[in-house]
C-alpha cells in the first residue's frame, strides 16, 4: 500500500483530475448549448 | 519517511514557482487554497454587510404605512439586489470559502486539484458584484434608471421590459455562474482524486460529502439558469420572443427554467451547512456522529429530489391538476431525508457530554430555527394552502428561516468552529455568546411577525401597506436593525482573531474535535500536509 504521495503519484492524480475537469466542463457546456435546441 | 517528506516539499516549492509575491500581488496571483479560502470568506463578509444595508433601508421604509424614504421603483431595486447579493455574493462565496479552506485539510490533500482555476474562480466574483451594484451609482449620474427591479427571479415579461439594470444583472449572473461552475469542478476533482491513502468515500468527512452533492447540483443547474438569462437577453435586444406572449412566446417557460435552477439553489446554499453541522455537534457532544451512512444517503436523496420539484414555486401560475399533485407530493417527499438528517443531528447530541461554546450555540439554534423553516415549507408545499399564502409575507418569513437561520447561521457556526484553526487564535467567547443571543432574538423579532403578516394577507414586495399591518411591520423593522447591528460583533470578533489578538489556539482547538484537519497546527503551515497522512 502506498503510504505517501510520491512525485509520480501526485502527477498521476493531477492528470486524472485535469481529465475529469475537462469532462465536467464539457458536460456543462453541452447542457447550456443543447437547451437552445429543445423544442417546446 | 524522510524521503517522502522531501519529495512532497519538492512539490510545494514547484507549486508556487519558488517565490512569494507580497502585498496585493500575493492575493491576485495566489494559488494557495488557504489564501483563496480567506479571500472568498472576506468577500462574503463584505457583501453580507452590503446586502444587509440594502435591506435595512427597505425595512426603514416599511416601518410605517405610506411612502417615507424612497419611491417604489427604488424599493423594488433594493429588494432584488439584496437577494442577488445575499445569495450569489455572500452565502455561496462563504460556503466556497469553507470548501477551499477545509476540504484539502480534511481529506489530507496538499492543495486543491486545480489551483490556478481556483484563483480564477475567485477573481471573477468582484467584477460580478460591481456589475450588480453599479446601476445604482450610474443612476446617480443620470445614466439608466437604476438596478434590476424585478426581484431576484428576473420574471418575464417584467424583465424583458426593464431598464439597463436587467442587462447588468444578466451579465453579473453569467459571471457568477462561471465562477460557481469552476469552483464546483475543482471541488469534485479534488475529492475524487486527492484523498489521502486509506480515505475511502465512506470515510469522507460529511462536510466534504455535503459539498460534493452541492457541486454536482451546481453543475447540473447553473447552465439552465445561464441559458434562461441568455434567452432573456436575446428577447431584450435581438428580437427573439422566447418569453414574450405577444410574439408567440411563453412567460411561464421562464418560470420553469428559472426554478429548475432556483429550487436546487436552496439546497446548494444549505448542503454545505448540513455537512458541517455533524462535525460541530459531534465535537461539542464529545461523541461520534450518529448515522454517518444515513446522512450521506440523506444528502444524495435530497440532491436528487431537489431537481424534480421546481414547479411548487409557482403553483398559482396555473398547471394541470396531475402536475400540481406531482409537484406537491414530490416536494413533501423531501421532508423524509431531511427528517433523517434532523434525527441524526439530535441523536448525535443525545446523552453526550455537551458544552455550549459559541459554535454549539449556533448549531443548536440552527436546528430549532431551521426546523421552523422546514415545517412552514410543508405548509407552502400544500397546493390548496399555497393558493392563500403565495406571494405573501408568509413566504418571506419562511425563506428567511431557511436561508438566514439555516444558511447564514450555519455559516456563522462554521466560522466560529474553524476560526481558531484558520487564524491560530481563539475568538472572544463572551462576544460570541452576545452575538448569538442578539442574533437569535432579533432574528425572531424580525421574521416571526412576518408569518402573521402573511397569514393576515399582506403581499410581499410592496413599499406601502394597509393600516392593519402597521404594528407587526414596526416590530419587524426594530428587530431587523438590532439584527443588523449585532452582526458588527461578529465582524469585530473575526477581525480581532485575524489581527492575532486572543489566546493562541492549539492544533486541536476543541477538546472533542476529530478529523485530519485538527492534526495540523493552528494556523496550518503554508503548504498543507507536507507529510501525507494515513487514514485507517
Amino acid at each position: 500500500m502506498v503510504d505517501q504521495f510520491t512525485d509520480d503519484e501526485l502527477a498521476r492524480r493531477r492528470a486524472a483530475g485535469r481529465r475529469l475537469a475537462w469532462a465536467l466542463g464539457a458536460a456543462v457546456l453541452a447542457l447550456y448549448v443543447i437547451g437552445f435546441f429543445i423544442q417546446r | 519517511m524522510n524521503t517522502a517528506t522531501t519529495t512532497v516539499n519538492g512539490h510545494a516549492g514547484h507549486h508556487d514557482g519558488g517565490h512569494h509575491p507580497t502585498g496585493i500581488l500575493r492575493w491576485l496571483t495566489t494559488t494557495n487554497h488557504k489564501d483563496i479560502g480567506t479571500m472568498y470568506l472576506s468577500f462574503a463578509l463584505i457583501m453580507f454587510f452590503v446586502g444587509g444595508i440594502m435591506i435595512l433601508a427597505v425595512r426603514a421604509e416599511l416601518f410605517s404605512p405610506g411612502l417615507q424614504l424612497m419611491q417604489p421603483e427604488f424599493f423594488n431595486q433594493l429588494i432584488g439586489v439584496h437577494a442577488l447579493v445575499m445569495i450569489f455574493a455572500a452565502l455561496m462565496p462563504a460556503a466556497t470559502g469553507f470548501a477551499n479552506w477545509q476540504i484539502p485539510l480534511m481529506i489530507g490533500a496538499p492543495d486543491m486539484a486545480l489551483p490556478r482555476l481556483n484563483n480564477w474562480g475567485f477573481w471573477l466574483l468582484p467584477p460580478a458584484a460591481i456589475l450588480l451594484t453599479m446601476p445604482f451609482v450610474l443612476a446617480l449620474f443620470g445614466i439608466g434608471d437604476g438596478a434590476i427591479a424585478t426581484g431576484w427571479t428576473f420574471y418575464a415579461p417584467l424583465s424583458v421590459q426593464g431598464g439597463i439594470g436587467v442587462d447588468f444583472a444578466i451579465f453579473a449572473v453569467h459571471i457568477l455562474g462561471i465562477s460557481s461552475i469552476l469552483g464546483s469542478i475543482n471541488i469534485i476533482v479534488t475529492i475524487f482524486n486527492m484523498r489521502a491513502p486509506g480515505m475511502t468515500m465512506m470515510k469522507l468527512p460529511l462536510f466534504c460529502w455535503g459539498w460534493l452533492i452541492t457541486a454536482f447540483l451546481l453543475i447540473a443547474t447553473i447552465p439552465v439558469l445561464a441559458g434562461a438569462v441568455t434567452m432573456l437577453l436575446t428577447d431584450r435586444h435581438f428580437g427573439t420572443h422566447f418569453f414574450n406572449a405577444a410574439g408567440g412566446g411563453d412567460p411561464i417557460l421562464f418560470q420553469h427554467l428559472f426554478w429548475f435552477f432556483g429550487h436546487p439553489e436552496v439546497y446548494i446554499l444549505l448542503l454545505p451547512v448540513w455537512g458541517l453541522m455533524p462535525h460541530v455537534l459531534a465535537t461539542f457532544s464529545r461523541k461520534p456522529t450518529y448515522g454517518y451512512r444515513g446522512q450521506v444517503y440523506g444528502f444524495i436523496a435530497i440532491g436528487i429530489l431537489s431537481v424534480i420539484v421546481w414547479a411548487h414555486h409557482f403553483f398559482t401560475a396555473g398547471m394541470p391538476v396531475p402536475a400540481l399533485l406531482y409537484f406537491m407530493y414530490s416536494t413533501m417527499a423531501i421532508s423524509l431525508p431531511l427528517a433523517v438528517l434532523f434525527f441524526c443531528w439530535i441523536a448525535t447530541m443525545w446523552r453526550g457530554s455537551m458544552s455550549f461554546e459559541t459554535p454549539m450555540l449556533f448549531a443548536v439554534g440552527f436546528i430549532v430555527l431551521f426546523g421552523i423553516a422546514g415545517l412552514t415549507g410543508l405548509v407552502l408545499a400544500d397546493v390548496a394552502a399555497d393558493a392563500q399564502y403565495h406571494h405573501s409575507y408568509f413566504v418571506v418569513a419562511h425563506f428567511h428561516y431557511a436561508l438566514f437561520a439555516g444558511g447564514i447561521m450555519g455559516v456563522m457556526t462554521g466560522v466560529y468552529y474553524w476560526l481558531p484553526k484558520w487564524t491560530g487564535r481563539m475568538y472572544s467567547e463572551t462576544l460570541g455568546k452576545w452575538h448569538f443571543w442578539l442574533t437569535v432574538l432579533s432574528f425572531n423579532l424580525t421574521f416571526m411577525p412576518q408569518f402573521f403578516l402573511g397569514l393576515a394577507g399582506m403581499p410581499r414586495r410592496i413599499p406601502d401597506y394597509a393600516l392593519q399591518f402597521a404594528e407587526f411591520n414596526a416590530i419587524s423593522t426594530v428587530g431587523s436593525f438590532i439584527l443588523g447591528l449585532s452582526q458588527l460583533l461578529f465582524a469585530w470578533n473575526i477581525i480581532q482573531c485575524a489581527r492575532g489578538r486572543g489566546a493562541p489556539a492549539e492544533s486541536r482547538a476543541w477538546e472533542g474535535a476529530e478529523g485530519l484537519e485538527w492534526e495540523l497546527s493552528s494556523p496550518p503551515p503554508h503548504h498543507s500536509w507536507e507529510v501525507q497522512p494515513q487514514v485507517k
